[in-house]
């Protein structure tokens, strides 16, 4: 190439020169190195670092391109090679966060908008039909009645708390439907999750079990829920996600009220049931308001009965405490997967 | 012939075309967006689905293109160069192929 430019991809955790490089451009551009970017996308030009863009599990994260090549081509070059790498890994949907007055730099790189929490973040895909495709498929599922209901379960693992949820939820509404949170960073798995929430609901009559996907309390739109140490600042932790949900999902089911249970031990959960009463039903003009009712969580032995309860509880080897708060097929499983292993 | 897994072809750069094939069910889905769109979107259109032709490809495929104002017979090749990724070819004649 005439301009000279070199595109190398490197892994940071290997390569602490580039690391330093890397770390060095991104100040200058006002953005923080994240440790856990595992693959980083940079551009070198008469050997100097001149760009580079992070690529971790489907997010492109720290994008910088030196002060004096900005506006320049290198910004679509260094988009095509992250697609590049993204794809040789399996990640055909590629998500970008970025601040809303850039987001037109990648507007033109192939990007197309989410959602936006004004003055704070924007949301972007590399593909003009994906949630367009998630959401016809979802649209299948629709039920026509006055009040549709919608839980969104990580269910790690499936307790009794759940159970009264979803429950109570069902009798409230025309229909429920309740989804399975699908990224796979929980101490119990996909497939465990599922098949345990599939079990234990199979007798409610007015109830549709989805799958999860990447558009719902994902690493790509509420990265601050598997990882409660990082995340993004303040307000727009949740936004994101529940704006998503509101803009999107709730419309292709028809959802018309939101439920959750009281949080009483996790403090992200606790704030996400928060911030959801806001984005939900704060008037707005991107889509109807949807309800949001908090249940008063269910308590055995006086203690509400919640997830991370019962991760506390076995981690700590207490499988007779357990059993008040989860039910049988829950249990089984703890018993056959987690009990030698404590 | 039939579109099996993801491809890509091409980049985003000026007078280039990043042209991304996904299996679907269903009927054959071109999307376009491009730079010279109100100009020359008929003509990239054309050029696809003559491309389309050719290569026997009518259904389970949607076909992305980011078009920086590639000329057609780049178009042609990009989305050749994709399809054909996307239905695993791997004996492909490239000579043959005009």
């Amino acid at each position: 190439m005439s301009d000279g430019l070199e595109f190398l991809t490197v892994e940071p955790a290997s390569d602490p020169v580039a690391r330093r490089e890397i770390v060095d451009l991104l100040a200058s551009c006002g953005l923080d190195y994240e440790k856990q970017i595992e693959f980083f996308v940079t551009a070198r030009q008469e050997g100097r670092l001149v760009a580079c863009a992070g690529f971790e599990k489907g997010i492109i994260k720290d994008v910088a391109i030196c002060q004096t090549l900005r506006g320049s081509a290198i910004s679509l070059r260094l988009v095509s090679e992250v697609t590049y790498l993204a794809h040789s890994q399996g990640y055909q949907i590629l998500f970008v966060y970025t601040e809303p007055h850039n987001a037109d730099f990648f507007l033109g790189c192939g990007f197309y908008p989410l959602v936006e929490v004004p003055g704070q973040t924007a949301l972007l895909e590399n593909t003009p039909v994906g949630i367009k495709n998630y959401c016809a498929s979802l649209a299948h599922y629709k039920v026509e009645a006055d009040k549709i209901g919608c839980v969104v379960a990580n269910a790690n693992p499936f307790t009794l708390g759940h159970l009264y949820l979803i429950t109570e939820a069902a009798k409230s509404c025309d229909w429920l439907h309740l989804f399975i949170v699908k990224e796979d960073a929980s101490l119990f798995s996909y497939h465990d999750r599922f098949m345990l929430a599939k079990e234990m609901t199979k007798d409610i009559p007015n109830l549709t079990l989805h799958g999860g996907s990447k558009y719902m309390v994902s690493r790509a739109t509420f990265p601050a829920y598997f990882f409660k140490d990082k995340g993004m600042v303040g307000q727009c932790r949740t936004a994101v996600d529940l704006l998503l949900f509101r803009k999107y999902i709730a419309p292709a089911l028809g959802v018309t009220h939101r439920f959750v249970g009281t949080e009483p031990f996790c403090d992200t959960t606790r704030k996400y049931n928060n911030d959801m009463k806001f984005w939900l039903q704060e008037p707005s003009s991107i889509a109807h308001s949807i309800e949001v009712v908090e249940l008063e969580r269910t308590k055995r032995s006086g203690i509400a009965v919640s997830a991370s309860e019962v991760r506390r509880l076995l981690a700590g080897g207490n499988f007779e405490k357990i059993k008040e708060f989860v039910p049988k097929p829950t249990f089984d499983l703890i018993m056959n997967k987690y009990a030698t292993s404590v | 012939m039939q579109i099996i897994q993801e491809a890509l072809a091409g980049t985003l750069e000026s007078s280039d075309l990043f042209v991304r094939v996904s299996p679907s069910e269903g009927p054959l889905e071109l999307i376009l967006n491009s730079e010279v769109q109100h100009q020359f979107g008929d003509q990239i259109r054309k050029v696809a689905q003559e491309t389309f032709a050719k290569l026997g490809v009518s259904e389970g495929a949607t076909v992305i293109i980011e078009d920086k104002g590639a000329l057609d017979c780049v178009i042609e090749a990009r989305l050749e160069a994709a399809l054909l990724r996307a239905a695993g070819d791997k004996s492909v004649e490239w000579e043959t192929l005009s």
